[in-house]
């Protein structure tokens, strides 16, 4: 069979100072091409300015939904902030793609933040990252639960009682 | 520099009329993953699902994968489908696999609506594909309700 649609969807996130970060996000599908381009400040995880593009779309209805997405100035990649965006710009009178766009750039900032952490648990012997993972757990408790290797009946929880 | 960066690529192609498989592959500085799965196209019901894990994070990430078969039987358009996938395969699994999983979802209809139009060229080549797009939703109903351009 050959292909009838795709979609690539890549987001970046680059550090332009010490305390700005700057994430851009592109959708190309067989219908679609759309940019959103974004900053966010540190440490508060505030976005401060965001651009949006679409350069291709189904309907001619979406060439307005790049002016909606200047509702996220200000909100801080946090807890609540699927919510927060979805009802900023979202829903029958939003932008589905531009939406999942701004929520894929925070989650890239988060990350882009926990990439060190990985990097740091990758050296040493078997036994030295365990302790490193479980370390990582006592310091990070929103991480228990979240996923099966940070399950209740997970080998990585054992002794922790978190 | 970049620091982070992460690729989703979802392919799809009809097997015949009612069956779309759906390839995602998702790539990023952490972890790399792939799922395939096969969705029936009138209801959305997942008839198929497998997925593999390339590169991780833990040792025990890997026991995910088993966790997919959950998703046989679910509709993606089904009220609510996304938070059961985020639950039941995100938190009970991997939120990647369930990431990869969502977006295979969220493309059924744009899928559809993409093999409409390059028919609809085909057929009718004076007609424009906002046009062609724009019957495509107006004869499904449920492809309706979703922005600002499907109210």
């Amino acid at each position: 069979m050959t292909l009838s649609f795709t979609r690539n969807k890549i987001v970046e996130v680059e550090p332009l100072s010490e305390n700005l970060l700057g994430i851009g996000w592109r959708l190309t599908d067989s219908l679609t091409e759309a940019e959103i381009l974004m900053k966010v400040r540190l440490p508060g995880l505030e976005i401060t300015e965001v651009k949006a593009r679409m350069e291709r779309c189904p309907h001619p209805e979406c060439s307005s939904a790049p002016g909606l997405i200047q509702k996220v100035v200000g909100v801080r990649v946090g807890p609540g902030l699927r919510k927060i965006v979805q009802g900023l710009i979202g829903g029958s009178s939003g932008c589905a793609e531009l939406t999942e766009g701004v929520l894929e750039c925070c989650n890239a900032v988060i990350l882009h933040f926990t990439v060190p952490q990985i990097q740091a648990n990758e050296r040493g012997t078997e036994e030295e990252r365990w302790k490193r993972h479980q370390e990582m757990l006592r310091f990070n408790p929103r991480l228990v639960r979240s996923c099966v290797a940070f399950a209740d009946d997970s080998p990585l929880m054992q002794g922790l009682n978190l | 520099m970049i620091t982070f960066s992460r690729s989703l690529l979802v392919g799809g192609e009809f097997l015949d009329e009612t069956t779309l498989r759906l390839h995602g592959i998702l790539e990023d500085h952490i972890y790399a993953m792939e799922i395939q799965m096969d969705v029936r196209v009138p209801d959305g019901v997942i008839l198929a699902i497998e997925g593999w894990m390339k590169r991780y994070t833990t040792p025990v990430c890997p026991k995910a994968v088993d966790i997919l078969q959950w998703a046989v039987g679910l509709s993606v358009r089904e009220d609510g489908w996304i938070s059961r996938v985020n639950r039941e395969i995100g938190r009970k699994g991997c939120q990647h696999f369930a990431e990869i999983l969502i977006e295979c979802g969220r493309c059924l209809d744009p899928a559809r609506m993409s093999m409409a139009v390059g028919e609809g060229l085909k057929t009718y080549p004076a007609q424009s594909p906002a046009q062609i797009s724009r019957s495509w939703v107006e004869e499904h109903p449920e492809a309706q309700g979703y922005c600002l351009a499907r109210p």
